[in-house]
This record gives C-alpha cells, structure tokens and sequence, in this order.
C-alpha cells in the first residue's frame, strides 16, 4: 500500500528526510527527536529504507524528478556516511534524482569531522548546515549544545577542508542574557568565515521545549530582539548577503533551494517520524515516536499520521502567505481582495509594490503575522 | 359588601424594615392564604424581587378579616413598589387608598425612605398607623425609634403600635386598628362610574389586567369603560378580585378594589394614574395628578453579537407589554452597531430592565455609561432635550445647558458627617438643610442627578458602614457649565465613550478614561493616540507604542499547517476584536472601559 495521494506535476519535487535523535535535548527545542543508540538508528534505519520503498511504489513515483533532499533533525550528522550513503542510493533507485539536485545535511558541530563531511560529499551531499548557534561560549551551555565555539570553527574549517563549497550556519538570537553587542559579535565573528548561508531565529519559547516548561531567566526584552534582528540585518548587508527570506540570508547564488521550496508553494515528500510532505492538494506527516515509525514499516504500511486536504482558497492563502515571506514577494494580482491591506502596508513601510509584484519589506518581515493573519 | 366593612390600605417603609414580612403575615393570620402553598414573601412574586428582597412591581390583595366585633371586614392591601425610581407608582398606589401602615425597623430608625413615603401618604391625605417592627430584635431601640417618629415625622408616638411581624406579635392588635383607625371609604354607588387605575399587568390570553380602585359608581362585565386620558373605549369584558389569584366578580362598586379586563392590548394604553369611567355615562372630572412616568436615566443598550439586534427588539417590546415606563429609540454607533436607546425612571429600573433581557431573554448585551437627559437652550432661543451625548449640538449653537437637579435626604449616624459632606461635594451637591436627631443626622442636599446616578450609592454605602439612607425626588433643572467629553483614537471619536459632564469633572475622567483604554488596548501596527477632547482641546493623552515584532521565524521542516493553525487561531481571536476606526481593541477589554 502507497501514498493516496499523488504530487500534481512532474517536479522537481524536494524530499524532507527527519533524523530524529539526538545525544542531548537542547533547551530551546521542541522538535520530534530522541536519544541517540546505535541500535536505535540501526532500526530507524532500515524503516527509513523501507518507506522508501514504500512510497517508491506509487505509479508516478520513476516519472518525478527529485530536485532537493534535506536532511534535518534531530541531529542528521549522527549518520555515518554509509548509512547515509544508502538512502540516498535507495532514493536515487526509487525516484529520478536529478544529478544537480541540492543535497544538504543539518549537523551537529560535536559530530562533524572532516572525514565525515568528506564521506557525506562523497555520497552525495553537496551543502552543509551546521547548527552554530551562538559563537558565545557561555550561551551555548546554556542552550545545552555539546559544542564550544571553537567546535564550530573547526567543523567548519572540516566541512571547507572536505571540500564542501556551500556551507549554511544556524544561529540564533533574543537569547537570556543576550544584548545586542553580545549578538552582534556572534554575527561579526561567523561572516568573518564567509559562509555561503545564514539562517537566524529568534528564540521562541514552544511547547515542548525544557524552557517552555521550565521557564528562563534574562530573556531580553522585545527593543532588544528587534534590535538583533537590524543589527543582523545591517551586518550581513555590509558583508554583501541577500535577506532573501524573514530568517534567510545568502551570497549570491547560493539561497537554500530546498526551503524555497516550502516557500514557493512547490511539492516535497516527507520521509521519517514526524516528517511533514505536500502532495497535490493534501498536506501530511508521519507519525511522530520513533517506535510507531518503525512498527508501522515493520509491518509493511505507511506511517502516515495526519493529513488535510487543502480547499483552494486555502491554497491560494497559503501560496501568498508563504510567498511574501521570500525578498522576491508574489504578484501583485495575488493581493487583489486586499487592495486596502497593501495600501495602508505600503504607506507604513512595511511593503513595497514594485511594478507587478509586491514584497514586503526588511520592516515588514518583523510584522509579518499580523499581515498573513488577515491574509487567510 | 357595606361600604362601612371595608379598608383600604397600603404598607410603606424604608427597604429591608419588613414590609413583605407583614404583608405575608396579614395574609397567614387571616387565611387568605394557604401557609402550605405560601412563597415566602408571597407578594414579591417576580424573581428578581425575590432575589434583590424589594418590591417592583405592586400587588394587591383582598384579606377577609373577621374582626373583634364579630363584623367581617373586607381588608383590601395594597402593595406598592419599594424603590424610589418608582415614587409616582407609589404616589398612585396611595391614592388608591384611605389609610397607610407606616413600618419603622426598630433596630435602625427612621430612614429616609420612610420620609420619602411619609410625605407621599401625607399628600394622599392618608391616615397614617406607624409601626414600630422588629421589636424582637436583641438591638431593638424601642423608644428611640418612638422619639424619632414624634420628632421626625411629627406623628402622636403614642399611637405607634409594636409588633414583630417575623413572629407575628401584635400583628392582631395592628388588625384592629386597621378596622378602627383607617376610615371607610367614601363614594356613592349610583354615581357614574370614576374608576382610579394604579396598576396593571400584561397576561398573554387576557390581554391587559387593570387594577382598579373604584371611588364613584359600579362597574361590571359589558359596560363600555372609556379610559379618560386618551380617550378610548373598550367593553369591559371580566371584573374580579385578588385573594391573591384572580377571582371574578358580578362587579365592583364603590369603595372597593380590584381588577378588570377589558381586550387593552398594552400596558401603554391604560397607565397608572389613568381615569376609567363608563362611556354611557361618564364622570365629570378625571382624577388631577396623572402623567406619563418620565425616564430619567438614559443608557444605550446594544446586543454582543451583531446578529441579535432583531431579537434585542423582540425582548425590548415584550418588556414594554408590561412597562410602560420603559422606553426605546433605536440607535447606532460606529463602535458599537446597531441598538436601542434606553430610558428608565432610574438606575434600578435600568438594571432590572438589563438583567430581564439577559436572564429571561438569553441576550447578551452591551450597556453604555448611563447618562440623564439635559436641557439645551440654543443661540437660536430654541429647547432640545437631549438623551444622547452623540446628538449634542455644536458648542456654537449652544447658548446654555440645563442639567436636571433633584432633592435628596440623607440619613445617617452622626460620625459619617464629614466623609458623608466630602462625597457630596464630589458630587456637586449643594447643602440645603442639616438636622440634629440624636445620635443621627438628616442632611438634604440638591444634587445632579448626572452625579447620583453612577456610583453614589455604593460609595455612600461603603463611607457609612451600611448605615447611611438615600432617597431623592425630581426638583427642576438647572443651568450648569456643562461639556462633551470626547475619546480619539488615532483622531477618530470613540462615540460609545463620548460623554456630557461637567466641566470640572472632565479633566479627571478624560485622563482616567484614556488610562483605562491604554491598558486595554493591544499594540498596533502603528502608534495610538488615546486623546480625551472637549471640542478641539486635547485635555489628556495617552499612547500605545507601536507592536515591534510578531513573526513566526521559521516553519520547521515544512510543517506549514501548524503555521497556519496558528495563524487561524489568531484570526479567530480577531473576530471578537472591536475596530474602532483603524484600531482594533477586544471587545471585553472595551466592554470593561465602557462598564467603568
């Protein structure tokens, strides 16, 4: 038994793969993972090369073209490269992998060494995000990282080494006791590396979370945040980074394909616990414990989850919505039933019309929810 | 029955000296009522009078009384609503009657509800019985109250009579006097007839019940009854009594009181104090002193949900079916929709009005700051009544304002004099008279109504421990320096929180209001200005800083449709915003504002 539901064109389709463990739980994160065992990822594993499988089955699987595969997590560099290695052979054999296809790996500073980053080239991957965070030491021990900032420069220096020329950083900012100049030295400090891509979020407390739950000291203020937000902005600027999307920044040529994907509207499968897929008119995801995961593969079915099957306006509201998160903004024609919206936007600030497209601005990025709200 | 066995009576009292108590215990002690069937409080019979332990709506009873002279009286009671909102329905109710049982609580004194009523039973020439009650109580200051009655209200406080009607001692002394003291009624029965309406009620199958009480002549089933302010005609169709249910009649004559229907459609059509006589042969002379119950407390009522406003208009004419005091003018406000424009004869009335709507009704509803209704004389020499702060005329039209000013008795224990004078002031009441009764004061003051009307009483209440009585009574209208207060959001009037007050009370209400809404008011896209105006003049400001930053930083691994939900979810926490002008304010949060 396969997927239901089938992708609405040939592609390129992305392919969200979720590794979920981890050797240790990060305060901030609320995401499907658990602890890492060998015999854990054994199992996984093998459940991940029988969804392949699986959903390879569907009658359009060999006619779509695969154009992105992201490895996210959890903590994806905990794969060794072979294991690796045969799930990207497993989809290259189940699908057409287009050989230009963005490969990118999420990984964990602690677990990448330059033989690994090596490994994972050699099998394929072709982009690295590597999950700095911060570049202040004490920070990271309070965001629970297993990584100093030391780490990170040479995980980094691994990944340029190994011979990875699209290298991304994750950071993050409106962290406890984090003012402005303590950021802005983080930032300083990575566009110093002159990585490819930067992505950076504002923490936000999700349930789920150790710091939701728990609560935290020192968060900093909202002046604060908004602060980081233009500090990063105009650093990044300077050093000739597009702010192509609300939490993206990249050198030219080198945007994420992969979450544009997401935000263009386009098609992934989702692959892994948890994982999220967009098929046709139907968004879904897997079941999110690992041991349902692999129980439902072990018995031979899907481990489909949820799914909704989108109504068109909420496929147009959506395609809107997502779109005027990216710099290039949506055709202006998109916004026709919110003519006033635009207008008090645009006179605020907020959003520029530029011939027949509209596109908000780096101010308007900040407010960006209370838009989309009325853009449902 | 001989006009000679017949009484006819009222009981008045300050609230809560026990006059329901008494009335019941009439009924029990001569059977009128079965004790078994027996509500506690049985002529309260609406629940909110229940509830609130006073008396809106009057009723009246015939009590058989076999008396010590072995003579069975006819005892006609006949209640009267217990609040001053409603002092002409008292008015009339006493008209209706040749003596009145005037309760004094033993434990607190002469209140000044009681002055309230005893003057009203001094106009109707009654023959006024005190009763010293509660006389059981561990607090009971029999004699004290005894003094008060002579040197208060001027009455022999010989001829008080001592009863406890919780326990129902010298209840049957007080049947006595009933019988001796109040005198018979008057009145011919082959006269035309002259019938008194002073009160009635709305019964869906019989149409309007009236209570009469008949002073000249007969009337019965068939006769034409022509009611003589208006001028209409209806055929009689039922004469009755109240024992206290319905019980019909060949007819009532002279002297007696009770009931009559006659196919009235609405309560409207035969109001208290109206003169119904028969139309072949009609009275003279109408009885003088009858007029319209004239709202004086104005408030706008608006539905919560948008989609409720027909039913709002349904409730509001079924009401009227049985209240014709209340009345109603639809109205809209930008920031609040569509709704009524309410009068009521006073701030109880509203709130009894208000809570029908809800409770019996299913309403949810908007209330706005209650407001009287002023005087304006124009440039152009014109008078305008005004009700609603929205329809005032442009300050250059205006020539003066006139606010209506009423007449109010305070009673109090000496020792909350000064806080008791301080709240006046506060109040703009000017001091008229200060009397001296022992370890209590009688202060009479003149106050804008304006000013009694929001929170006096409570706070009058809160100062003296409970102790302090209130009562008050129309007395002219005045002209007073008085403004609109208006609320900007970002320069667009708040209508809703518009306001006409005093000058003097305007700078503080202006900045209290703006604080008010400050707090309330989530930031915004942009900036707001919360600006408190008279005219062009900002006199408070206030400022809700601009909302920095709500982004949702990433969508992790694809996982759109949590985003959306979220995004749905704040959506739907919308709908229940109020826009006013650009801003968007919750409406529970503005609904506290406008409660304030």
């Amino acid at each position: 038994m396969t997927l239901a539901w089938s992708p609405s064109r040939r592609g390129p389709l992305g392919v969200y793969l979720h590794i979920p463990f981890c050797r240790q739980r990060c305060s901030y994160c609320s995401f499907n993972t658990g602890p890492y065992h060998p015999a854990a990822m054994d199992r996984f594993h093998s459940a991940l090369l029988d969804e392949i499988d699986l959903v390879g089955e569907a009658a359009w699987a060999g006619d779509v073209t695969i154009g992105t595969v992201f490895f996210g997590g959890g903590t994806p560099s905990l794969l060794e490269p072979i294991e690796l290695e045969t799930i990207l052979d497993r989809l290259r054999k189940r699908f057409a992998l287009d050989p230009g296809a963005e490969v990118t790996v999420e990984c964990n500073p602690e677990s990448l060494t330059r033989a690994k980053a090596e490994g994972y080239r050699l099998a394929g991957v072709n982009r690295l995000s590597l999950g700095v965070q911060s570049l202040d030491d004490e920070l990271l021990v309070r965001l629970g990282r297993l990584h100093s900032s030391d780490d990170a420069r040479r995980a980094f220096d691994a990944a340029r080494s190994a011979g990875v020329d699209n290298v991304s950083l994750d950071l993050m900012y409106g962290l406890p006791g984090q003012d402005v100049a303590r950021w802005e030295s983080t930032v300083r400090g990575v566009l110093a590396w002159r990585p490819e891509h930067l992505s950076a979020y504002a923490l936000t407390l999700d349930e789920g979370s150790r710091w939701a739950g728990e609560g935290v000291a020192g968060l900093p203020g909202e002046e604060t945040v908004t602060a980081q937000y233009w500090a990063l902005a105009r650093m990044a600027r300077e050093a000739g980074y597009e702010h192509y999307e609300i939490s993206n920044y990249a050198r030219r040529g080198f945007r994420s394909r992969h979450n544009q994907v997401y935000w263009r509207a386009e098609e992934y499968l989702a692959l892994g616990p948890g994982a999220c897929g967009f098929l046709g008119d139907v968004r879904y995801g897997n079941v999110k414990p690992v041991e349902r995961y692999c129980t439902a593969l072990e018995a031979g079915g899907l481990p489909l989850g949820t799914h909704e099957v989108l109504t068109p306006a909420q496929r147009k509201a959506e395609k809107v919505i997502l779109g005027l998160r990216l710099s290039d903004g949506v055709p202006l024609a998109w916004l026709e039933d919110a003519r006033s919206l635009v207008e008090t936007w645009a006179s605020l600030g907020l959003l520029e019309v530029a011939g027949d497209r509209c596109r908000l601005t780096e101010a308007g990025f900040l407010l960006s929810d209370s838009l989309f709200v009325h853009l449902l | 029955m001989a006009l000679s066995r017949i009484r006819n009576f009222s009981i008045v009292a300050h609230i809560d000296h026990g006059k329901s108590t008494l009335a019941d215990r009439l009924l029990a002690l001569t059977g009128a009522m079965d004790p078994k069937k027996a509500v506690d409080q049985v002529l309260d019979s609406m629940d909110l009078e229940r509830e609130r332990g006073i008396t809106i709506k009057q009723h009246t009873v015939r009590i058989p009384y076999l008396a010590e002279d072995s003579q069975e009286y006819t005892l006609n009671l006949i209640d009267t609503p217990g609040h001053v909102d409603f002092s002409y329905e008292v008015s009339r109710s006493l008209a209706a009657c040749e003596g009145a049982l005037l309760i004094v609580d033993a434990a607190q004194g002469v209140e000044a509800q009681t002055l309230a009523n005893f003057y009203l039973a001094l106009e109707a020439n009654l023959t006024i019985i005190p009763v010293i009650n509660k006389i059981d109580l561990p607090q009971a200051d029999v004699e004290g109250t005894r003094r008060q009655i002579a040197e208060i209200l001027g009455l022999n406080p010989d001829e008080a009579l001592l009863i406890s009607a919780k326990l129902g001692t010298g209840v049957p002394e007080l049947l006595e006097a009933i019988v001796h003291r109040i005198p018979s009624p008057p009145g011919d029965p082959a006269a035309p007839l002259k019938a008194l309406v002073f009160d009635s009620f709305y019964d869906p199958y019989q149409g309007v019940v009236v209570y009469v009480r008949i002073y000249e002549g007969r009337v019965r089933a068939g006769m034409p009854a022509l009611l003589m302010s208006n001028g209409r005609v209806y055929e009689v169709q039922q004469v009755g009594v109240f024992t206290p249910e319905m019980k019909p009649v060949e007819e009532l004559s002279a002297g007696q009181v009770g009931y009559l229907t006659a196919g009235i459609k609405r309560v409207a059509d035969a109001k208290v104090g109206e003169t119904i006589t028969d139309n072949n042969r009609p009275t003279a002379e109408a009885f003088p002193g009858y007029r319209d119950a004239k709202p004086m407390v104005f408030a706008g009522l608006y539905p919560v949900e948008d989609t409720a406003y027909q039913s709002l208009r349904d409730a509001i004419d079924k009401l009227r079916l049985n209240d014709s005091a209340l009345t109603f003018e639809p109205e809209t406000s930008l920031a609040l929709g569509y709704g009524f424009r309410c009068g009521f004869l006073g701030l109880l009335h509203m709130e009894i009005v208000q809570e029908r709507l809800e409770r019996e009704f299913g309403l949810a509803l908007i209330v706005t700051s209650p407001s009287v209704r002023y005087r304006v004389i124009t440039t152009a020499g014109e008078t305008v009544e005004i009700e609603n702060p929205s329809k005032l005329p442009t300050a250059g039209e205006i020539d003066h304002i006139e606010e209506p000013f009423v007449r109010s008795s305070v009673f109090a224990p000496t020792e909350f004099m000064n806080p008791i004078y301080r709240l006046a002031q506060d109040k703009r009441g000017e001091h008229r008279a200060l009397e001296y009764l022992g370890k209590r004061v009688h202060i009479t003051f003149d106050f804008p109504l304006s000013e009694i009307i929001v929170d006096f009483y409570d706070r009058l209440k809160s100062i003296s421990k409970g102790y302090a009585s209130f009562d008050y009574d129309f007395l002219e209208f005045r002209p007073s320096d008085m403004v609109k207060l208006d609320i900007l959001l970002n320069g667009d009037a708040v209508d809703a929180l518009s306001v006409i007050l005093h000058r003097d009370k305007a700078y503080e209400k202006g900045k209290t209001l703006a604080e008010k809404l400050r707090a309330v008011i989530p930031r915004q896209m942009f900036e707001v200005a919360i600006q408190a105006a008279i005219g062009s003049r900002v006199i408070a400001r206030e400022t809700v800083k601009a909302i920095r930053k709500n982004v949702t930083a990433k969508c992790y691994g694809g996982d759109i449709t949590r985003k959306r939900k979220l995004l749905e979810k704040q959506k739907e926490g919308k709908k229940r915003m109020k826009q006013l002008g650009k801003v968007e304010v919750p409406q529970e949060a503005f609904l506290s504002v406008l409660r304030s």
